[in-house]
């Protein structure tokens, strides 16, 4: 009786493992992931621009390199039967209009990268190289995510 | 004989005859209904082109590029095109840019005020409420003529937007008469004991010229606002995602300072430096060429919404 009640125990822990890993390859969740990895690392920043978090750059270095690791496989999420289900945010525009999304996508790459060859040392040394990041971010979301409450 | 062939006369006659008087109460129900007079004002440009970034208009009525939202100094260019898909079908946003053939530039003062602020066009007709002048009914009507004269202004463009055609019964102009029997009212909806001027500052701005509640406040079936839902959330018109509840509730603007909320209309960025984004980013980027006063003020209104779940 124990015995078999801990072989099952065994078994649904396998069937749950295998079911997060299919779900951990599920483009949807690593987009999704990878997006809220993105807003954490911008928070800090975003913090500085508004006054609220003290400069820090180290910080800003730390934020921008995650920026650029999700610029740089952010594109490659979004294979076609992904474009619903899972609560996914993206719109239908990414897949009727691939090309302006990956724009969209190509400028956030290049103000990222611009950034981090400024790597600023101050607040002010910030603001012009970060101010674009965020417009980089809004412009996407204005055709290519789906708000929700 | 002749009294039977007299009373089905009479009959006939007499179902004319109702026929004839529910048609003119039809017609009478369902006609436009116009302001007469204006207020005495001088218009003022100037202070028209903070009620046009109040009010949106470029947001719908300038032209896109390359199938894009218009951004940039193009929003000056009133052209049209762009089209609102609802569950009524897709509306096209019409040429009002100053030019006097295609636009509105041959429109008098008291016609521009009647086509924002009741629905009505300078040929008597009346509009679908997908131009939102149930919320602009709610404006000062000194702002509207105020607007008119910043409209003036900006650049004629010339040509038509195309034109569109919606599903039986919709297609029906005339009845829009009847469905602003239920839906067009001037009262305030929400108001303040004892009245707050910064508030009040903030209703003209959300129920008036910045016309929230048509994408924040659930629709009928018939697409009239539910007020019982006031600023309560909605599902999106063009059928993704949802508009977000902004009553004091929740995990939304109740969690938000009067400051976040103001920062989030002037920078895009909500308290957690998520970013605005869908339709919301154009809207936002009308209320960031707002001065901070009016921010604030729709900041003070919305903490001043009953919070609705």
């Amino acid at each position: 009786m124990q015995k078999s009640s801990l072989c099952l125990v065994a078994l649904l822990a396998a069937i749950s493992t295998a079911a997060m890993a299919v779900a951990n390859e599920d483009p949807r969740v690593q987009r999704h992931e990878l997006m809220e990895g993105v807003r954490d690392a911008a928070k800090p920043l975003g913090g500085m621009l508004r006054g609220t978090v003290e400069f820090d750059a180290d910080t800003v270095a730390a934020s921008l390199a995650t920026f650029s690791e999700a610029a740089s496989t952010f594109g490659s999420l979004f294979p076609e039967g992904s474009e619903t289900g899972m609560d996914t945010q993206a719109t239908a525009a990414i897949w009727s209009d691939r090309d302006g999304f990956d724009a969209a996508l190509a400028k956030f790459a290049s103000v990222v990268e611009q950034a981090q060859a400024a790597a600023p040392a101050s607040l002010d040394a910030a603001k012009p190289v970060l101010g674009p990041i965020f417009q980089a971010c809004k412009g996407c979301h204005d055709d290519y995510r789906v708000e929700k409450d | 004989m002749a009294g039977a062939r007299k009373s089905v006369g009479a009959r006939v006659g007499r179902l004319l005859f109702e026929v004839l008087l529910l048609a003119a109460i039809g017609w009478w129900l369902t006609a436009p209904r116009t302001i007469d007079a204006l207020p005495e004002h001088v218009p003022d440009a100037a202070a028209g082109e903070r009620i046009f970034h109040a009010s949106g208009c470029a947001s719908c009525h300038a032209t896109p590029v390359d199938g894009r939202r218009a951004t940039g100094d193009a929003r000056r260019l009133l052209g049209g095109g762009a089209g609102l898909a609802s569950p009524f079908g897709t509306f096209v946003a019409p040429n009002i840019s100053p030019d006097a053939h295609d636009g509105i530039g041959g429109w008098s003062m008291l016609e521009f005020v009647n086509a924002v602020q009741r629905g009505v066009s300078p040929d008597g007709r009346h509009y679908y409420p997908a131009f939102p002048y149930t919320s602009y009914a709610r404006m000062r009507t000194e702002d509207v003529m105020d607007l008119k004269a910043y409209l003036d202004t900006l650049p004629p463009v010339s040509g038509k937007a195309d034109s569109f055609r919606l599903a039986f019964p919709w297609s029906l102009r005339r009845g829009v008469g009847l469905w602003k029997w239920w839906n067009l009212d001037v009262a305030p909806v929400v108001t303040t004991e004892p009245p707050d001027a910064v508030v009040e500052r903030g209703r003209l701005l959300v129920e008036g010229a910045g016309h929230c509640g048509e994408c924040h406040t659930p629709r009928g079936r018939f697409g009239g606002l539910d007020y019982s839902r006031w600023l309560a959330g909605a599902p999106s018109m063009d059928g993704e995602g949802r508009v977000p509840n902004i009553t004091p509730v929740g995990k939304g603007v109740a969690g938000w300072s009067a400051a976040d909320i103001e920062y989030y209309l002037e920078s895009g960025f909500t308290p957690d430096f998520d970013t605005v984004g869908g339709d919301m980013v154009a809207v936002q980027e009308n209320m960031a060429a707002l001065p901070a006063e009016d921010r604030a003020a729709i900041a003070a209104y919305l903490k001043a919404v009953p919070p609705i779940e």
